[in-house]
């Protein structure tokens, strides 16, 4: 019985000296952070320009070349936009002279050995990662990939198959979306910092534009290299200089980026989105260089603003609205070219107008009272506790140096910044945030359900709706020139065949039925539709076997409905029914005056004669006409098939043409694509009031 | 404060692949690894790392969206944001009270929930209640000093702050300067031992915009959630670990709290500690902090078995968007001996540009902008899917996709892969293995993950000798036993203006 009471009191003792040790997080003394001995960088550098920086890494038997070169899709044409990356791709992918693809990547793979390259917009790369035994053998390889790329036909067509389909699908979801249109915004359209690849510029890259920007760039004296690994120092050096040697040093690249103009202004511009439920909202203005002396004071403001789960942004719009899992906003200094200041958040369409006043109420608090002696401190302490991670890997401060050599900024770049945080005052926040931000000059982009966001936007402006639709490229064919006198006369004939009682603006309604060909056969739809050609006003009610579909397109607008929904058209269909409008034979007969046609000479088709123009417009069209009635037998465009990727070519026949009121009209007509029939539509009857 | 998703990682997945490879195998890691179990059954791992003064700390507790009970779909990752909201001593200016507000609160809550629930709710009652929550709501909002805990953290240095949810585990983790460990055990202990449930609502609605953006607002994220929940007719891989809306909806503090006592144990919780540490003096914080957690019950299993699959199941989601292809197998879980193989036919048909359907559909054919295929889909501790997602080029079809990938995994059944592929595969794989060690998270997640759920910090290590066991037969029979028609789910987008429906509605205007 003693004893066990002695134990009970023991483990109690024991219990309560435990309870004793543990401290709550303000009652405890830190020890002193461990030694740490920084490594030293070694820098090699060789007649033809090129400088290495070496750190020993013993931990992993492994060696990393990391080759930084001073190059980029700045230097592209405007025409050839694409031209960098691609070189860039193609230059790993097609292989060298001496490793072709095939053989290159067995060669590596059985290896598992890495080579990249790429060309991004103010710098390009090429990296070699391989097991240090594979060292002395991979080394020539990569050599002759950055010397002596290939840049075959097929690895190029390759490339351009995979930037189009890119293309196609740029505008899937909303953050793409939102970082290239708030960049058009801030930077300006067609501004070098905001362009980007198109069909058309795509297809205008060669061969030869690839081998000379490749041959521009990748010489000695663009080269930094960083090399860091399972080596030892003065073995790697001489071997570096032994096989490095033979690089031609070239012509030094100026990264020469063009002067920003900013004008600031208030705007707020919308990307419809109808598969959404969340808006992605962008706001900002211009923002400024790295080397601004107002760097440090403005970092310590950004981490205010919206550094960690701590930050303003992150506690109010997140934290206590509970309006979005992503917010943030910091403001921009670029080494080559100002960046950008960028506030953002995701939140549900109903509430977009919410976070966006949230977000901006917190631009207008930095600006308005100064942050606390302790939230400062708070801040300061969050990077100043944090500097050891700084150098937690030697890779890291291999980077560090090679990086603030490439965008010359001195190598105590780093330490005065700590220095200059240390300094940072609660009023140099509130002027830097006075000096540096314009929350009511700030330019918002939306990418969000117009359905579900409503009105909320109109509070801040007239709002501007962005057309993202994708652009085709340019039409391919030869341009022949043909007789614009003589065009002229055959579309007049044509608008008095069509409309012997002269133009009108009623409405035409006719009724139909359109016969499709579909994969399981032939399926016929009715339709009754009414046009407006003054108006451009659409009304088409189609009995499809799923059900009644009723499509509206007045001022511009589109919308369908069926089964009681009503959805806006996506703007692709919107516009691709316009078009067809624009190609009405009616329509073209009203609007005759505004042509640009030309006669391009009599054409043989199945054994007759036609007289062919071609109507010169945004939606060009060639018209073959009777040269008896002058009503068109066929007419003939290409478009674009988004699916595909490229132009296919529409015929439409006209045939069985009757009068009703003043306007003629085609009772049957028969529509191919690339030839193939897609549809047969045949009027029942037609009538204007 | 993440879904981890499974599908991007599966890039990481092969990277983890475990493996020996010289000096930086099993060997070397024995004498840097210290590991002890607490009285209470919590076990913790320490990496003797010292390449910089810095450590790495990883809570790993063995419970993911699997584990979440009918009407709570969610609950694991709710739970994991709620434990950044402090502790008792921590984010309030008055626990007391503040408790006292969240219990009124949550029972107003529960109240509506159920009558929201109802198939004809009272909407009278509704109002009432909403008005009655939210202003105790703000009663207890009141005491609240917002994101105080994490403030201390990043006060203190802390970087690479947060924590994941996936269908079978939840990780929270972050890095501190080593001398400030102590902080962290104070801290993590007390999170876990007392978790509070503050601003639970408000940080609801942060879930549900992290749903809104994953998954509806986008369409590859629709359609990962559809798969899964046709691939899966019982077992809860079928489930999102976001959660339903509804559910995160419906979901009360009192549900949370019960999902925080059933799986937050001692015995389900592993802890790895990375970096420039002293075993023994980790050990004494260890049992200091940690030591005070009651052993509890262990945490129930997961009952429900994904029963044989009996056919082919198919759907297609026409959307605005471009197409995308995916296809699954039912295979096996981790502990389960054809898992190996497995996973080396995705890496030999997937895996670099020398892989089968890479060059063939990528490069040769100019079929797809991206292929990829891998098992372990959407989890690797219960019987997970082989899946295989392709991105289609432009004016290419989904059968055109689907066929030659069919085609590709016939070739497996009838034994076409060679030796030479399979010995690149490990080759690979070692390498991989070796470019992993080199970080204090990567290796801390790694042990802890091994232990919780394949019983040893060494099996992360000992997986390469199974794949190095794998044989061209074993490939074969693998591929011949799983991917049968009957156990396949096949689903897909297709665009809007890419079907029949569009050549009706645009050729209405001739």
């Amino acid at each position: 019985m003693k004893k066990f009471i002695l134990t009970v009191i023991v483990l109690l003792f024991a219990g309560l000296q435990i309870a004793d040790a543990q401290k709550k997080w303000n009652e405890i003394d830190f020890p002193a952070i461990n030694n740490f001995e920084m490594p030293e960088v070694e820098i090699l550098e060789l007649d033809n320009g090129i400088k290495f920086y070496l750190v020993e890494d013993r931990e992993l038997p492994l060696i990393n070349l990391n080759v930084r070169v001073r190059t980029g899709s700045f230097l592209e044409p405007d025409s050839k936009i694409g031209l960098a990356s691609m070189t860039g791709t193609v230059m790993r992918t097609g292989g060298s002279e001496m490793y072709p693809a095939d053989d290159l990547n067995e060669l590596l793979e059985n290896r598992a050995a890495r080579m990249e390259t790429g060309i991004g917009m103010t710098s390009g790369s090429a990296s070699m990662n391989v097991l240090k035994e594979d060292f002395e053998e991979l080394l020539p390889v990569f050599i002759d990939l950055m010397q002596n790329p290939l840049f075959p036909e097929d690895k190029i067509e390759l490339a351009k198959t995979q930037s189009k389909s890119a293309i196609s699908r740029r505008n899937d979801d909303q953050a793409p979306i939102a970082s290239r249109e708030f960049r058009k915004l801030i930077y300006g359209e067609g501004s070098v910092y905001a362009r980007h690849t198109e069909y058309e510029t795509i297809d205008n890259i060669t061969q030869e534009d690839m081998v000379e920007f490749h041959n521009r760039s990748f010489v000695g004296n663009n080269m930094l290299i960083g090399v860091i690994g399972d080596f030892e120092m003065d073995e790697m050096k001489s071997t570096l200089r032994r096989v490095f040697s033979e690089l031609p040093a070239g012509e030094t690249i100026e990264i020469d980026l063009p002067e920003i103009n900013y004008a600031f202004e208030n705007s707020i511009n919308f990307v419809d989105k109808q598969d959404v439920n969340q808006s992605y909202v962008l706001l900002g203005h211009i923002g400024g260089m790295r080397d601004n002396p107002d760097y440090a004071k403005l970092q310590v403001m950004n981490q205010v603003l919206s550094g960690g789960f701590s930050s303003r942004l992150f506690q109010v719009v997140r934290s206590d609205m509970g309006l979005a899992y992503s917010v943030f906003g910091s403001y921009g200094s670029g080494t080559f070219y100002p960046g950008t200041f960028t506030a953002g958040v995701m939140t549900a369409s109903e509430t977009t107008a919410e976070a966006i006043d949230a977000i901006i109420g917190q631009i207008e608090r930095l600006q308005n009272e100064p942050v606390s002696e302790e939230e400062l401190q708070q801040t300061k302490d969050q990077f100043l506790n944090s500097l050891v991670f700084r150098y937690d890997s030697r890779s890291k401060i291999l980077n560090e140096r090679l990086n603030y050599d490439y965008a010359g900024l001195p190598e105590d770049t780093f330490d005065r910044l700590v220095e200059e945080i240390r300094e940072v005052t609660t009023e140099d926040v509130m002027e830097v945030a006075q000096e540096y931000l314009r929350p009511s000059d700030v330019q918002i982009l939306v990418v969000g359900n117009s359905q579900e966001i409503g009105d909320q936007l109109s509070k801040y402006g007239t709002v501007n709706e962005i057309d993202i639709t994708i652009p085709e490229p340019a039409d391919d064919r030869e341009v022949v020139e043909g007789d614009a006198e003589m065009g002229r006369e055959w579309l007049e004939r044509m608008a008095t065949a069509i409309l012997p009682n002269g133009s009108f603006d009623a409405d035409l309604t006719f009724e139909a039925d359109n016969i499709v060909q579909t994969p399981g056969g032939e399926m016929s739809i009715g339709i009754e539709q009414t046009l407006n050609f003054q108006e451009e006003r659409i009304t088409s009610i189609v009995n499809a076997p799923m059900g009644q579909v009723t499509i509206e397109i007045a001022d511009g607008q589109g919308r369908m409905l069926a089964g009681g929904n009503e959805m806006p058209m996506p703007p692709q269909q919107l516009q691709q029914s316009k078009a067809e409008l624009y190609r009405n034979y009616v329509y073209l007969a009203i609007n005759k005056d505004q042509l640009d046609v030309e006669f391009l000479g009599m054409k043989e088709l199945d054994g007759e004669e036609y007289a062919h123009l071609r109507i010169n417009d945004e939606l060009p069209l060639e018209i073959y006409l009777d040269t008896e009635t002058a009503l068109p037998a066929q007419t003939e465009y290409r478009q674009m098939d988004p699916q595909q990727g490229r132009r296919i070519s529409v015929t439409v026949e006209y045939g069985d043409w009757q009068e009703q009121s003043g306007v003629l009209m085609a009772y049957e007509t028969i529509s191919y694509s690339d030839g193939n029939q897609v549809s047969r539509t045949v009027i029942s009857s037609h009538s204007v009031n | 404060m993440a879904i981890r998703n499974k599908l991007l990682l599966s890039l990481l997945s092969v990277l983890a692949l475990p493996g020996i490879i010289n000096s930086q195998g099993l060997d070397t890691f024995e004498e840097k690894v210290t590991e002890f179990t607490l009285d209470n059954g919590l076990h913790f791992i320490i990496l003797e790392r010292p390449v910089a003064p810095v450590a790495t700390f990883v809570t790993f507790v063995n419970v993911g969206s699997v584990n979440e009970p009918v009407g709570n779909t969610g609950v694991a990752h709710i739970f994991e944001h709620m434990a950044f909201k402090g502790t008792k001593d921590i984010g309030t200016t008055d626990w007391e009270s503040e408790s006292r507000a969240i219990a009124r609160t949550d029972y107003v809550y529960r109240q509506w929930v159920r009558e929201r629930s109802k198939p004809n709710p009272d909407q009278e009652r509704l109002e009432r209640l909403k008005q009655r929550f939210d202003d105790l709501v703000e009663e207890a909002d009141q005491y609240v000093v917002s994101n105080e805990f994490t403030q201390i953290i990043e006060q203190n240095g802390g970087t690479g702050l947060n924590a994941f949810t996936s269908a079978d585990a939840t990780g929270y983790f972050y890095s501190l300067p080593q001398n400030r460990a102590e902080l962290w055990f104070s801290l993590e202990s007390d999170r876990f031992l007392n978790p509070v449930f503050r601003e639970f609502y408000a940080e609801k609605n942060v879930v549900m915009e992290e749903r809104r953006m994953r998954t509806d607002s986008n369409p590859v994220g629709r359609l990962i959630e559809e798969f899964l929940s046709v691939a899966y007719s019982a077992h809860p891989y079928k489930n999102p670990v976001v959660g339903w809306a509804s559910d995160i909806q419906g979901t009360s503090i009192e549900d949370a709290k019960r999902f925080y006592q059933q799986y937050y144990t001692p015995s389900n919780i592993t802890i790895a500690i990375a970096g420039d540490v002293d075993p023994d003096r980790m050990r004494e914080l260890a049992e200091t902090y940690f030591g005070r957690m009651s052993p509890g019950r262990p945490a129930p299993e997961v009952i429900t078995k994904e029963p044989e699959q009996r056919g082919e199941r198919r759907f297609v989601m026409i959307e605005e968007s471009q197409p995308f292809f995916l296809s699954g197998y039912h295979t096996v879980s981790q502990t389960h001996p054809d898992f190996a193989a497995l996973q080396l036919v995705g890496s030999i048909v997937s895996e670099g540009r020398t892989s089968r359907m890479y060059k063939r559909l990528v490069e040769d054919e100019q079929l797809a902008l991206a292929v990829q295929a891998f098992n372990g889909f959407p989890g690797t501790k219960y019987p997970g899917l082989f899946l295989t997602l392709a991105v289609p080029n432009q004016g290419v079809s989904l059968d055109k996709i689907e066929s030659v990938i069919e085609e590709e995994i016939q070739k497996v059944k009838d034994g076409d892969i060679t030796q030479e592929e399979l010995d690149r595969a490990l080759t690979n794989a070692r390498a991989n293995q070796v470019r992993s060690l080199n970080s204090n998270m990567g290796l801390a997640l790694g042990f802890a993950e091994a232990h919780a759920q394949r019983g040893s910090w060494r099996e992360s290590f000992r997986a390469l000798e199974r794949l190095e066991s794998v044989t061209l037969e074993d490939l074969q029979r693998v591929a011949q036993t799983y991917f049968i028609q009957n156990n396949r789910t096949v689903g897909m987008i297709k665009n809007q203006s890419g079907d029949d429906e569009e050549v009706a509605m645009n050729s209405e205007e001739n």
